[in-house]
């Protein structure tokens, strides 16, 4: 098993000294390769709590999250019985606009600063780091390029580059696509993909985009208000009715086979996953 | 009401991110302006409120010309709503925020008490008022943000990828406060790469590396699928769907025309 979250509370603590909920009762087991989860929910449900939890950046008030082997619990860190950093390792954990955590002259040391400070050697790194700038996609002729003058897009795959350097087992993504441009958006969500599927690795993904979700994850965690209100199959969860009271929306591909069902009576034989699915089928209806 | 002229920037000595823009907006237009990362229409946003100075070209706002002396009084005139709602906040509590641009302004008291309250139930904040803007979604920031903005009584609200790391429920808000206020006759300015809000404007105009691509109807950019492909962007899906079918020798009017009305669906 790869983490398994039992019984997980977690509160912060506000400034005016009040507690506030924000993981309530989580039960959750995922894998340690072949899953790539969305997780969602609308802001403040407590999903960035969650993943901060994957790799014991926090640690659960009552409750335990054991992570590839170790069990995490309040009471085992207190009392320094287990080490995190080997957990951090492996559990690779992408912040939101990792961007701004960006601090090197160079790409090239950006992306090796993770692997050495976990006690990997410069030359092992430096060989790490060219392969992996053609992993997120980009060639290594950035790797002596400042971070600085590049585009927002191109910021986000050198931080990931450097969390993939540390070849984590598990990697988690928190809205890596937000602020880039269609294209930037597709093609990173390609390399995760390309990640999952050669490296057959698990992706924990946090997004607010529909289409996303429904176009890439095998698994859907629907968070709200702390606790975990939904984990199965992301079609089967948009075709529930209940994804209002959720403020989720409808992935464009879904809603557009309903227009033109209720509009246009015309019957295709499924539920389409794709848009290639879609118009393969609107092609044999119609011709 | 904004005219752009020969406007160039550069951050760095011989690489203009900003490449001769010439630009006209009509009062109570509804412009959105799209680009890939890194186009420069943020850049142009800054420089329309003066947070950046042009290398050449000049930005005239209703009839004043943005300079040293003037910046001030075309902040009264512009108002601007980043991506990052954390970025814009330097209130202890909601009310000190959207109170920040009153004072600069140096309302009297009690019109900035009276203002405050209006322009907090307008977006919906009254609740939040004495609140501590960390305490809030991101939505519900970037609408603080909007009634510190509309407490200015701005003719102009530049709205900078403002949507861009919010919820649905968050974007959905939004767009409806940016429909609401250009019917009440505010000029908008959208700076954004969501097709979905592009849609709503009146007209859009595509960036691309530091220079305007196209500059048209709503409508007509959305379909150009050359265009929006080549600076990054993409065709809504319902007009991939239609292009791929006209592509494949698909004809069924019903469909097409279908396929057209729910992507400019406003």
């Amino acid at each position: 098993m790869g983490i398994k979250f039992e019984q997980v509370n977690f509160a912060y603590q506000g400034p005016d000294g009040q507690k506030y909920l924000a993981l309530a009762n989580i039960n959750l087991p995922i894998h340690e390769t072949g899953e790539f989860i969305a997780l969602i929910g609308e802001t403040g449900s407590g999903k960035t709590t969650l993943v901060q939890h994957m790799n014991a950046l926090l640690v659960p008030d009552t409750g335990s999250v054991t992570i590839l082997g170790v069990k995490v619990t309040k009471e085992a860190v207190r009392k320094k019985q287990i080490k995190l950093n080997p957990i951090r390792k492996k559990v690779g954990l992408v912040f939101q606009f990792p961007e701004y955590q960006l601090f090197e002259e160079t790409v090239l040391k950006d992306i090796i600063f993770g692997p050495k400070n976990f006690g990997i050697s410069d030359a092992e790194a430096t060989a790490r780091a060219h392969d992996i700038i053609k992993v997120v996609g980009l060639d290594e002729s950035y790797l002596s390029r400042s971070p600085f003058n590049l585009s927002g897009g191109e910021k986000k795959r050198v931080s990931i580059a450097g969390i993939l350097a540390m070849e984590p087992d598990i990697l988690i993504l928190d809205e890596p696509t937000s602020g880039l441009d269609p294209m930037g958006r597709d093609e990173l969500l390609t390399v995760f993909n390309r990640i999952h599927t050669t490296l057959n690795k698990t992706i924990i993904l946090i997004t607010h985009d529909m289409n996303t979700v429904y176009r890439y994850a095998k698994r859907a965690l629907v968070m709200r208000s702390g606790y975990l209100v939904y984990d199965g199959d992301p079609r089967a969860l948009f075709s529930r009715n209940n994804i209002d009271n959720w403020n989720l929306e409808t992935p464009d591909i879904l809603s557009l086979q309903q227009a033109i069902t209720a509009e246009l009576g015309l019957k295709l034989p499924h539920i389409a996953h794709t848009e290639e699915d879609l118009l393969a089928m609107l092609e044999a209806v119609l011709s | 009401m904004i005219e752009i002229r020969n406007l160039s920037f550069e951050y760095q000595t011989g690489k203009p991110v900003l490449h001769d823009i010439n630009l006209s907006i009509e009062k109570g237009e509804w412009l959105t302006i799209l680009g890939h990362n890194g186009s420069g229409k943020s850049t142009l946003s800054k420089l329309i409120v003066g947070l950046l100075k042009p290398k050449t070209g000049s930005v005239v706002v209703d009839g004043l010309t943005l300079s040293h002396e003037t910046v001030h009084a075309i902040r009264r005139k512009v108002g601007i709503v980043f991506q990052n709602p954390d970025n814009q906040f330097v209130g202890v509590t909601v009310r000190d925020d959207i109170a920040f641009g009153l004072e600069n302004l140096q309302v009297p008291r009690d019109d900035m008490i009276e203002r405050i309250e209006r322009f907090a139930q307008k977006v919906g904040m009254t609740e939040f008022l004495n609140k501590e803007p960390h305490a809030l979604s991101g939505g519900q920031k970037q609408r603080v943000a909007i009634a510190g903005i509309l407490a200015m009584d701005t003719d102009v609200i530049i709205f900078d990828e403002a949507t861009a790391m919010l919820d649905p429920k968050g974007r959905r808000m939004i767009v409806d406060y940016m429909r609401q206020l250009n019917r009440e006759g505010v000029t908008i300015l959208t700076i954004t790469h969501d097709m979905k809000e592009a849609v709503l404007s009146d007209r859009i105009v595509i960036l691309k590396e530091g220079k305007i691509l196209l500059d048209g109807e709503a409508s007509a950019v959305l379909n150009n699928r050359a265009m929006l492909e080549q600076s990054n962007l993409e065709l809504l899906l319902p007009l991939r769907i239609r292009h791929a079918l006209t592509e494949r020798g698909v004809r069924h009017p019903g469909l097409e025309a279908l396929l057209w009305a729910s992507s400019l669906n406003k």
